[in-house]
């Protein structure tokens, strides 16, 4: 074996340290059901928050598909992550509306505070900062959302207190 | 049928056809990217549109769109072109044209249509590609600029190839074929990818600027590894075989090949290879021409005359084993045989016992359209990796039911649907017992015209499902479904390898094999077949023309058991290298030692450091004959390039020799072939000249069974050991000559011992640690593999390597009682 393949191998190696039992638990429940790929994956994902790699491997495995196609599947579709994420996903609008309005300033204020770009979270895994093409709220532009709640005409000073207020909870 | 009309001309074609392959049938041309013959239709690059009357209004994909009573259809006209034009721009806006150091340059689809198309200029401009080059595996280069999403490496990887590697990432413009996790390509490097692209995406890296195609000369030949026989299409240029070119039109393989067949072919060029005869002076092989060296061996062989020893490779050619097989009459002896520990007995004694016959009963393209396949030992795709993508393709374009008795798990184990029989190491026997056991209980067997069958139901009665079950770690269910299935499919095959690594139980497994195929009517039924392949490339040719043991003479093993006891005064080594593959390396090396020995070979191997006269021999490139491969199919060899320095092929040499002993021998391998025709049942009628691609199958597509007689066998207790070594193949490898060939040994370039992760933690082991292997008072030593396929307390070693020194722990058992350490 080539010492690069190696390489490759001892990282998915290194990569196993997860605990599968939640993923099992998933896969046991769609197991038998046809076309059982994408419920399979959203649930590993509520239950892990994203999509380990070594759960990738365990469900090509178990549900013998192959880990290219999962991957393929992963990247086709925005809503699955493949790294950690944080607790508070951070979604900036930069839909038309929100973009005429500043929502470019918002973006450059959370990389000013966290350090975090589009669809990247801090080291602590507190906040992923997502840019979003339009959340549906023109009227109160620009918006940002955290988690479930909106944060309306915002503006840098407001984002700046939303973060801290996010910061100082759990 | 259905009749339709294609640019003014009527056609009559299948109803199954496509426009694409309607118009190609009758030599119309449209031109593709992402069709190919051997894949389902996709219809991805569009540039195939054309214009079909009965649908008017738009252009119609023509390779997705399946043929209609009345159809008219138009290939070419401004608007088409029109199309195809914009087709060709849009897909060089990211495109990078670097064609000048591309190694696709002149062969390129791309190149050619643009050429064609006259795309001079592009409308349209946008960003080109600036992907990284994926270089991180020696054998493939995947340069993702290049790449026009054809989808041909993705579905050929899925679709024959049943590996998987490759998938569509992500979306829209940034869509790209990758991995998973979109790391470097490690796989099976088979390179059916290389050979589907139609552009300069994925390169065979060892072929990288060598040679501009059109510099190249096409040579079909046939494969030397293994019993499979695929044609391959050596590209040579400066009398070096430069690279395997793909030639799907050709063969049993439809340009299907493996890791061996595709990057194995260095050795052939190879500087260490023998140039000149070698005679043993003062101690040391020294240099000699070539009639001193003849002179040599003519004297040394009639002196021993009855008491010579002949061992002969498989993978010589029909025509140089007839030669052997005249110098082995000429000289009297009976001493003739052609595989260490007569591996080959399961056709030979075995078949030949039951049925009457010595080879496999069906054809590789019969397997293709079988219901329920069951291979006998995991090891099957390693040993014969492209009948491994056949039986893949059975599963997936027929819905094949595919069953594995095995030890460990393979690649067979993971393909879809595969259903794995695991049993512990050593009791094949036991579980195709219990297959026939079911058969025979349930009422299953097809029972007309078979002898012996109330000796075997009353021999099967201690083999029921459950008690094999419980006796191997086994799954009753399991077997019985398995059982059912072939019993009841309308076309099924059972398939199992035979060679150097598995000699323990080769006549009794097939017996027993043999049995379930008469008993579910497999054997000489149409369409389904029993087949039993041999290891190297011409295994079946050497059992046609009998290169075995002659009246009371001795078999390869008994010779260098009389030999090693000083017994057989000489021994004529040819194309094998017992030190390194034969079991019981001890008394090999005793043997040699002790005979004057020959050694005819291509490399100063193990053995041959042992010899008194050392004669150079050459590869299966450079010479013509033919082989017979697994399926019986008999098929031609050109040569392609010339011999190095003296070097002669084995032919050549025979008959050299046969006139030292003043016998006469046939000028050329076709006139060889002339005679053999009349000597070897079943090759009667055959001509030489008219061999085709497609080979001449003996004894026809199915070969009938003379005879059906069931004779019970009986199975094994399992080892009782802690640790218990089987020995096998790797699939990067193939005896050993491939362990000289830089393809094969940039990915697999050293023996290992491989463990499952249970053991591995038992014994505190990682991958790359130095592990040793302790049974019977001997040790060996080698680096540790982990990995997940074999059960616990099971461990595996391949076969091929020389370092390893597996044989001195080997001396023919089924599965060894080892005590594994860490160094």
């Amino acid at each position: 074996m080539t010492e690069n393949v190696q390489q490759a191998e001892e990282q998915v190696e290194e990569l196993e340290e997860i605990d599968l039992t939640a993923a099992n638990e998933v896969i046991d429940k769609y197991i038998d059901i046809h076309g059982n790929l994408m419920p399979v994956l959203q649930g590993i994902q509520e239950a892990y928050g994203y999509i380990p790699e070594a759960t990738v491997h365990l469900a090509a495995e178990r549900l013998n598909v192959y880990a290219s196609q999962i991957y393929g599947v992963l990247t086709f579709y925005a809503q699955f992550h493949l790294k950690p994420r944080g607790k508070y996903i951070i979604r900036v609008c930069m839909g038309t509306a929100c973009h005429v309005k500043g929502a470019g300033r918002i973006g450059d204020a959370i990389v000013e505070r966290l350090g975090i770009s589009h669809a990247e979270t801090t080291e602590d895994l507190k906040f992923t900062a997502e840019y979003v093409a339009c959340i549906g709220a023109c009227g109160m532009a620009p918006v940002i959302m955290v988690n479930d709640a909106t944060y309306g005409s915002i503006t840098v000073q407001k984002t700046a207190e939303v973060i801290e207020k996010y910061k100082a909870m759990d | 049928m259905v009749n339709l009309t294609i640019d003014g001309k009527q056609i009559t074609t299948a109803k199954t056809s496509t426009i694409y392959e309607a118009a190609k049938e009758n030599g119309i041309y449209i031109p593709v990217l992402c069709y190919a013959k051997k894949l389902l239709p996709y219809g991805a690059c569009r540039i195939c549109l054309v214009e079909v009357e009965q649908m008017k209004g738009r252009l119609i994909p023509s390779c997705t769109t399946p043929v209609t009573e009345g159809m008219v259809v138009t290939t070419t006209s401004d608007e088409i072109n029109k199309v195809r034009k914009t087709v060709l721009e849009f897909l060089l806006v990211n495109h990078v044209v670097d064609c000048p150091v591309c190694d696709k340059g002149g062969e390129c689809d791309l190149q050619d249509l643009t050429y064609e198309y006259e795309v001079v200029t592009n409308r349209f401009q946008g960003e080109k590609f600036d992907l990284p080059t994926d270089e991180v595996n020696p054998l493939i280069e995947r340069n993702m600029n290049r790449c026009v999403l054809c989808g041909k490496c993705v579905r050929v990887c899925d679709e024959v190839v049943g590996y998987g590697s490759y998938s569509f990432i992500n979306r829209g413009f940034e869509t790209k074929i990758a991995t998973a996790f979109d790391r470097g390509l490690n796989c099976e490097f088979c390179g059916q990818c290389v050979s589907m692209c139609p552009v300069g995406a994925i390169l065979p890296r060892p072929f990288k600027f060598k040679a501009r195609p059109w510099q190249l000369k096409d040579v079909d030949t046939v494969c030397g590894y293994c019993g499979n026989g695929c044609t391959v299409t050596l590209g040579v240029k400066d009398n070096q075989v430069q690279t395997i070119r793909f030639n799907e039109d050709t063969g049993v393989n439809h340009g299907n090949l493996c890791v061996r067949g595709r990057f194995g072919y260095s050795y052939v060029n190879d500087a260490t290879r023998l140039t000149k005869p070698l005679i043993r002076k003062g101690g040391e092989l020294r240099e000699a021409s070539w009639d001193e060296a003849l002179v040599t061996i003519a004297e040394k062989f009639k002196a021993a005359g009855k008491d010579l020893g002949i061992i002969s490779g498989a993978r010589l050619t029909n025509e140089e084993l007839l030669l052997l097989k005249r110098i082995s009459s000429a000289l009297g002896t009976h001493h003739l045989d052609h595989s260490g520990g007569e591996c080959y007995q399961g056709l030979t004694a075995g078949l030949n016992e039951t049925m009457g016959i010595s080879a496999s009963t069906g054809t590789f393209p019969q397997v293709e359209k079988c219901n329920a396949i069951l291979a006998i030992r995991s090891d099957f795709y390693e040993t014969h990796p492209v009948f491994g993508m056949v039986i893949n393709q059975a599963i997936r374009l027929n819905d094949a039911q595919l069953s594995v008795i095995a030890d460990k798990r393979g690649k067979l184990s993971k393909l879809p649907n595969a259903r794995t029989l695991m049993h512990k190491p050593g009791c094949e026997i036991n579980m195709i017992n219990a297959l026939c056991q079911v058969i025979i209980a349930e009422g299953l067997a097809k029972t007309d015209d078979l002898q012996g069958l109330a000796e075997l139901t009353k021999a099967l009665a201690d083999y029921t499902p459950e008690t094999v079950a419980k006796m191997v770690g086994a799954d009753a269910e399991a077997i019985k479904k398995t059982a059912r299935e072939l019993a009841g499919a309308k076309n099924a095959a059972i398939v199992v390898a035979y060679g150097l690594p598995y000699t323990a139980h080769s006549k009794e497994i097939a017996i027993a094999a043999s049995n379930l195929a008469l008993l579910t009517g497999i054997a000489g039924r149409e369409g389904s077949g029993l087949y039993l392949c041999g290891e190297k490339a011409n295994s079946q040719g050497a059992i046609d023309l009998q290169i075995t043991p002659g009246p009371a003479g001795l078999g390869a093993q008994q010779m260098l058991n009389s030999a090693a006891e000083g017994r057989l005064p000489v021994l004529y080594l040819v194309g094998e290298d017992p030190v390194v593959t034969y079991p019981d390396q001890g008394l090999v090396k005793k043997a040699l030692e002790k005979s004057f020995l020959v050694v005819q070979d291509l490399f100063l191997t193990d053995s041959a450091k042992y010899a008194d006269v050392v004669l150079p021999a050459a590869s299966f490139t450079e010479k013509d004959g033919t082989f017979t491969n697994a399926e019986r199919r008999i098929q031609r060899l050109r040569a392609g390039i010339k011999s190095p320095g003296e070097a002669k092929s084995d032919f050549v040499v025979f008959q050299s020799l046969l006139n030292k002993l003043q016998k006469t021998a046939p000028a050329a391998p076709a006139a060889a072939f002339g005679e053999l025709t009349g000597e070897v049942a079943g090759y009667a009628g055959i001509v030489y000249e008219q061999i085709g691609p497609q080979g001449e199958v003996w004894g026809g597509e199915t070969l009938a069974p003379l005879k059906k007689v069931l004779i019970p066998v009986a199975g094994n207790e399992p080892l009782q050991a802690e640790y218990q070594l089987l020995v096998g193949s790797a699939l990067y490898h193939s005896g050993s000559v491939s362990t000289r060939s830089k393809g094969p040994m940039s990915v697999c370039p050293e023996p290992y011992i491989e463990l499952g992760r249970d053991d591995a933690v038992t014994l505190n082991v990682k991958t790359g640690d130095m592990i040793q292997l302790k049974a019977a008072g001997v040790t060996i030593q080698s680096k540790a593999k982990v990995d997940n396929r074999l059960p616990k307390g099971v461990i595996f070693a391949p076969y091929h390597f020389a370092g390893l020194g597996l044989n001195r722990i080997y001396t023919g058992q089924s599965v060894i009682a080892v005590e594994p350490s860490k160094l």
